[in-house]
């Protein structure tokens, strides 16, 4: 697993308070974590700040997945 | 219908999310009645929301602010009072959050951290905002400010959880602190019982369509909706109220003082026939 991947999985298991073997890169952060939508938005502001990227509204739409997220830091992040 | 109440009053209104908020019903009627306002909300609910919108249609300038930091909300009445010219006239408090809620923690399994966290996010950040401005003298002689609250401060819903303490919590603030802002300054202070609304926040607790619903067939006047709550406020901003001050108001249809409705009565027979 990448670096990347990694931490973008420990963030979600910090914010949204679940167990890491449930962080799978299918597993959408609504539906099965969990996560409402004020949830959602924090996680992107936490990307942004841990990866120093700035994630337009309208591709943060896009991101449901944790595997969506850590695609698009590993094509994004500086 | 404007009646330009607020004609020259100078406010600064937070949490106006979207435009199902209260506080967001709340800024156009006050700009319809001539007030200019500086609008605030934490930086993560402006990235939620469309807070700009609001912002362009009501001349408002935008401050982000943590309210629970006090660091944040001496810079928001600062630069309130650079955008506006001076102290303002009346301060809006719409801010609320459980994560215990939001979660779905049942009473008896709350998580203590976010319930200390609930009490400073959604009552603790009302004395901050009144104890800020008074050290910095931001709120001028007979102004007033209005908190938004619930009647699960007095009465139990099983599903607010720990919001009806944080609620208890803040119309407490209103009379302590309504007493001291009076003494010192003519400062009215209140808080708004309002009906249960559809905004984002209140539509997060389980359960809200059926007490959405249960309410509006106590009320007499039915629910009182996000535009009526705008309309009241703006009467507790405007100088027509100047004397109202340390109140929980209840704002709800006549739901606080019914006993039981016809129409409830109807449903209860209906389901026993």
């Amino acid at each position: 697993m990448s670096d990347i991947a990694e931490k973008v999985k420990s963030i979600i298991v910090e914010k949204l308070g679940v167990e890491a073997s449930e962080v799978t890169t299918e597993a959408s952060f609504t539906n099965d974590l969990g996560a409402d939508s004020l949830d959602t938005v924090e996680l992107i502001m936490e990307f942004e700040k841990e990866f120093n990227v700035s994630i337009p509204d309208d591709q943060a739409e896009n991101i449901q997945t944790v595997g969506q997220a850590i695609s698009y830091l590993e094509e994004n992040a500086k | 219908m404007a009646y330009q109440l607020l004609k020259g009053k100078k406010g600064i209104i937070s949490g106006a999310l979207d435009e199902n908020s209260i506080a967001w019903k709340i800024a156009q009627r006050a700009h319809e009645e001539g007030a200019t306002f500086t609008l605030t909300n934490a930086p993560i609910a402006m990235r939620m929301g469309e807070i700009n919108k609001l912002a362009e249609a009501c001349g408002a300038k935008i401050i982000g602010a943590d309210a629970t930091s006090i660091e944040d909300l001496e810079n928001l009445y600062d630069e309130s009072m650079e955008f506006l010219g001076g102290p303002v006239d009346f301060v809006l408090h719409s801010i609320g959050m459980s994560t215990n809620i939001r979660k779905g923690r049942e009473y008896g399994d709350l998580n203590y951290d976010w319930f200390m966290k609930s009490l400073d996010v959604s009552a603790l950040s009302f004395h901050k905002m009144m104890q800020v401005a008074q050290k910095k003298d931001a709120i001028a002689q007979g102004g007033s400010v209005v908190a938004l609250s619930y009647i699960a401060a007095q009465r139990s819903f099983p599903d607010y959880t720990d919001m009806a303490q944080a609620k208890a919590m803040l119309e407490s603030i209103a009379r302590s602190y309504g007493y001291h802002y009076g003494k010192a300054k003519g400062v009215r202070v209140n808080t708004v019982s309002q009906s249960p609304t559809k905004t984002t926040a209140g539509t997060g607790i389980s359960g809200f369509n059926a007490f959405y619903e249960y309410a509006n067939s106590m009320s007499p006047l039915g629910n009182a909706t996000a535009d009526d709550c705008a309309d009241y406020v703006i009467s507790l901003f405007s100088d027509l109220t100047r004397k109202v001050t340390m109140q929980n108001l209840f704002h709800d249809g006549g739901f606080s003082s019914v006993g039981i409705s016809a129409d409830i009565v109807e449903l209860m027979e209906s389901k026993n026939a």
